[in-house]
């Protein structure tokens, strides 16, 4: 058995680059950490939508689960599910910690 | 293909397993419909039928409580075309 | 000829430093950059939103935050926003 490994020598190729962490804070970075958690969606208008954020698209379109609409801090609106239109929206911003 | 209730993939999803139900839709200008929704598009373009239109009409000055009143004025249509750039909202039938 | 830098570079730049956003409507953010796309839609970290209002400014509090870039106007980097000058 003189097939015992080799200590790595200088003679072996350089190790591959570390996975380039370019933007790991890039808005589709963001929003792959935050599918499945709680929200808080503020749209133009100032109304907020608090809920499971269940998925979205380019266009910032957004599907939420267990959905409160508040108006002024206050509870105005239930839904089980809501599509929200991507062009009102202000912000996506997590309720909870990622 | 996995329809389970919480089984979508992207926001439309959640538009099309809504068609041949009854939806809320709230719209730019303090609009509510509730109706059946037959149709819809990537625009959000959406064809709804036996609606009920609600109108938040808020008067400043008839303020009683400093927040204004708020007058609601309901109509019904049988078939309606929504242009999609108005809709902020729509929400299915709570699927329980 | 001056030597060229495009506008996004420099905000590529300011990753990790503070930056403070002012929206086309009567609302600004502050808050730590973390990345931005090609639309400018942005991540902030450690967010405050004021809000301009008639009754003042109401300033908000928020964790990491998606800025929809089609409402952003500009962009002033390294600083801690309204309240810094």
């Amino acid at each position: 058995m003189d097939d015992s490994p080799r200590p790595p020598s200088e003679q072996s190729p350089p190790p591959p680059p570390p996975p380039a962490q370019l933007h790991t804070g890039s808005p589709t970075d963001f929003l792959k950490g935050v599918v499945g958690k709680r929200v808080i969606v503020r749209l133009t208008s100032g109304v907020d939508y608090k809920g499971v954020l269940s998925c979205l698209d380019g266009f910032m379109n957004i599907a939420l689960e267990q959905t409160e609409e508040h108006v002024n801090g206050v509870v105005t609106n239930k839904y089980g599910d809501a599509f929200i239109r991507g062009n009102n929206v202000l912000y996506i911003s997590a309720a909870e910690t990622l | 293909m996995d329809a389970s209730v919480t089984g979508i993939q992207e926001p439309f999803d959640l538009i099309r397993l809504s068609l041949s139900e009854r939806v809320y839709v709230k719209l730019r200008g303090d609009r509510e419909l509730t109706g059946i929704l037959h149709a819809y598009d990537g625009h959000m373009n959406l064809i709804m039928s036996d609606v009920e239109e609600t109108i938040m009409i808020v008067d400043p000055e008839g303020a009683s409580n400093g927040r204004g009143v708020v007058n609601v004025a309901k109509r019904k249509m049988d078939m309606l075309f929504v242009r999609g750039d108005g809709v902020i909202l729509v929400s299915p039938p709570s699927r329980t | 000829m001056a030597s060229q830098i495009l506008p996004l570079e420099l905000i590529d730049r300011c990753i990790g430093s503070k930056i403070w956003v002012i929206m086309k409507s009567e609302r600004e953010f502050t808050g730590t950059l973390l990345g931005f796309d090609d639309y400018v839609n942005i991540v902030l970290e450690d967010v405050t939103e004021f809000e301009t209002t008639l009754q003042g400014v109401k300033k908000t509090k928020l964790a990491q935050t998606l800025l929809n870039g089609s409402n952003i106007a500009m962009l002033i980097p390294g600083s801690n926003g309204p309240e810094d000058s």
